[in-house]
């Protein structure tokens, strides 16, 4: 008996025992089976924990009771629902009345708008020098420059905490020295160490806002360009009354972009001073982060996050919206 | 063409790229200095052009200059920190490789004995032969880092991870690009938008997924760790080898289908094979997802398992070694992502349409 006749008689028994309209169905959604898996196995670690995140923010969860042998069956999640119980709304009544996590929005928040008029205007203006017609080498340069990108962040992170460290020696110690002041323990002084954050952050980022602003700037229509300098613009009303609007859209995007990914910054703070000093700069994901893991209240940890993802996600929806309003504005 | 070819032929094409270069400027060199000299070129347009250039030039430096702070500093020995004018300042007093031979440590093969029966038989075969070293580091240094184990840790995480994602991935782009089935396009744009939340949402439910491995016993597996991984690389990278298959004209496969070949090997030995640009990037991108988280693998990892950024984090977190020693790991570690993003970067150049949202 030869393999293909196996085939064909397995075929066959396939076709006499499965009906053809439902035959007929497997045919057609057959391609869904190749995305299936992969489908699967994203919803499988993306949606399952960020439910059980919903769950756990209901609950008193702390390592004492989540990781003893709950219930099991259905209702236990099948083993994984350990000891702690409902506790209703408590989590985030209690999170809501905590002036620190009233501090670590606040923070965060600052941290958001300041970081992203940073990027954008740094962006904007590298940007700028890196299209200038007076520049030679300018595609060599744009490659050279966004090398920040293609670090590992946790390289880049771990670099700028030696940078802005206390040590006499170090790099910015080493410029302020230069410029005349006495050397300084960065990370010891609430703003001091605010201001390090933003300006690793704005060192990690402007790659990204470098990139989408070159190619909105080579996008602008050269002779309307032409026109305006022939109109007698000088330098700034052409980039105010020409550049600005032509690539508003893009860089806006960006920023919406670049402004989420901000708002769930976690590796600088943790990696510089874990947001010292006195939980002072724990930025929003960092202070449920340290709430679960660091004072074992997992219940009260995934409320601060699950209020961080709403923060996050109105601000998404609003800035999305906003954006199309301002397409209606400015449309034709 | 194969992926080989393909790739030596951009690498032979950029060398001749490097290499013409320095010929074409001399002559804009030459043709400006004959320009000025003959009055057809502005003296002073030319000096503006040279003055922007040399500007930007610096500022560029200037920008880089943390990247170039870590390498002087990793070349000063490996004794050298941040309390010391002669190891951390921005002109270096000396070249030193001892902290790379501490990061990387012996360089050998090592000896075995392989013994070999032929069945049967009473014969036995020993093969043996000595531990053979190429670079002995005792001979610079006093002890060695733990780079070797954190490296071997972080392929072992990166291979499964590939193979995981890879199983997954390349079945549902072909299916995106070439098959039509219900809810195709909403998967689609669903993939698209949790490329750009996934990350966030992720760190977001970082309790919770630690408290699930943890009630499975699954910390500290490396297996499952890889698995997290290349599910959570499938969104963009479908969507990313969907629109590379899109760009392959269907000619080809039309002309399969006429021959009589079937939907799968249409999809094998005609799709797979003109995919493989395409196939190398992805693999490129999710290779770099085990090399380079940290947060999740420094959760539920423990001291033995630790990968390379993890154990980059705990060099100056716990041990506080020498900045030297630091600087030099850190360069090892991250100077393999550097070049694959240069290379990388051409594909993007070369019209990797990224908007591949269309049909």
């Amino acid at each position: 008996m030869s393999l293909s006749s196996v085939g064909d008689r397995t075929r066959e028994r396939y076709q006499a025992t499965v009906p053809e309209h439902i035959r007929d169905r497997l045919e057609e959604h057959r391609p869904l089976l190749l995305v299936l898996p992969g489908l699967i196995a994203f919803s499988l670690f993306m949606f399952f924990p960020l439910a059980y995140t919903i769950y756990l923010s209901f609950t008193d969860a702390e390592p004492a009771t989540v990781f003893q042998d709950g219930p099991g069956g259905l209702t236990g999640f099948f083993g994984l629902r350990g000891e702690e119980s409902f506790v209703g709304l408590e989590n985030y009544v209690a999170v809501f009345s905590d002036p620190t996590f009233w501090n670590s929005l606040g923070v965060t928040w600052l941290f958001v708008i300041c970081s992203v008029a940073l990027k954008v205007a740094f962006g904007v203006g590298i940007a700028m020098i890196l299209t200038s017609d007076r520049v030679k080498g300018k595609r060599y340069m744009r490659s050279i420059i966004i090398i920040p990108w293609a670090l590992p962040p946790i390289f880049t992170i771990t670099i700028w905490s030696g940078i802005f460290s206390s040590a006499r020696f170090g790099l910015a110690n080493q410029a302020v020295i230069f410029l005349g002041f006495s050397e300084q323990a960065w990370l010891n002084d609430r703003w001091m160490a605010f201001a390090s954050y933003l300006l690793t952050e704005m060192w990690l980022a402007y790659p990204f806002m470098v990139i989408i602003t070159v190619s909105a700037l080579q996008a602008v229509s050269d002779e309307l360009m032409d026109a305006a300098k022939v109109d007698g613009a000088g330098y700034f009303h052409r980039f105010w009354h020409v550049t600005v609007p032509s690539i508003k859209r893009p860089v806006m995007f960006a920023a919406i972009l670049t402004a989420a990914a901000s708002f769930t910054q976690f590796l600088i703070p943790y990696v510089f001073n874990r947001g010292g000093p006195n939980r002072a700069n724990e930025l929003i994901v960092l202070h449920g982060y340290q709430e679960a893991f660091n004072f074992n209240a997992y219940g009260a940890g995934a409320a601060i996050m699950m209020s961080a993802v709403a923060f996050i996600g109105a601000f998404m929806i609003v800035a999305v919206w906003k954006g199309r309003l301002a397409e209606g504005v400015d449309g034709p | 063409m194969t992926v080989r070819e393909w790739f030596s032929n951009k690498i032979r094409n950029d060398v001749r790229t490097v290499v013409q270069k320095p010929a074409e400027w001399r002559e804009d060199v030459a043709y400006t200095v004959d320009g000025m000299r003959r009055g057809t070129i502005d003296p002073l347009d030319v000096a503006k052009t040279v003055l922007a250039t040399l500007a930007t030039i610096v500022f560029v430096f200037v920008l880089l200059i943390p990247v170039y702070w870590i390498f002087i500093i990793a070349l000063q020995g490996e004794g050298a920190t941040l309390y010391s004018t002669d190891s951390a300042g921005l002109i270096p007093s000396q070249f030193d490789p001892a902290a790379f031979v501490w990061v990387i440590g012996d360089i050998a093969i090592p000896g075995a004995i392989v013994g070999i029966t032929i069945p049967f038989t009473d014969v036995e075969f020993y093969i043996s032969w000595p531990r053979i070293v190429f670079l002995d580091a005792s001979n610079y240094v006093d002890s060695t880092s733990d780079f070797p184990r954190y490296f071997r840790n972080s392929m072992f995480i990166s291979f499964w991870t590939v193979v995981f994602a890879m199983l997954m991935i390349v079945p549902a782009a072909y299916a995106f690009s070439r098959r039509e089935f219900a809810g195709r396009m909403k998967l689609l744009y669903g993939y698209i938008l949790f490329t750009q939340v996934g990350a966030g949402l992720g760190i977001a439910s970082v309790i919770a997924l630690y408290t699930i491995f943890s009630s499975m016993g699954v910390t500290n597996n490396r297996l499952v760790l890889s698995f997290y991984y290349a599910a959570m690389a499938v969104p963009f990278n479908t969507w990313l080898l969907k629109t590379y298959m899109d760009s392959i004209p269907t000619s080809l496969e039309e002309a399969a289908i006429m021959d009589g070949a079937s939907p799968f090997r249409v999809a094998w030995e005609v799709v797979l094979p003109l995919a493989k640009p395409g196939i190398a990037t992805i693999f490129i991108f999710i290779f770099l997802v085990g090399w380079m988280e940290f947060i999740i693998a420094q959760l539920i990892l423990s001291p033995e398992h630790y990968t390379l950024p993890v154990g980059l984090f705990a060099l100056i977190d716990e041990h506080n070694v020498p900045w030297g020693q630091f600087a030099a790991f850190a360069l090892v570690y991250a100077s393999p992502v550097v070049f694959i993003y240069m290379f990388a970067q051409r594909y993007i150049e070369d019209g990797f349409s990224f908007g591949g949202t269309k049909g």
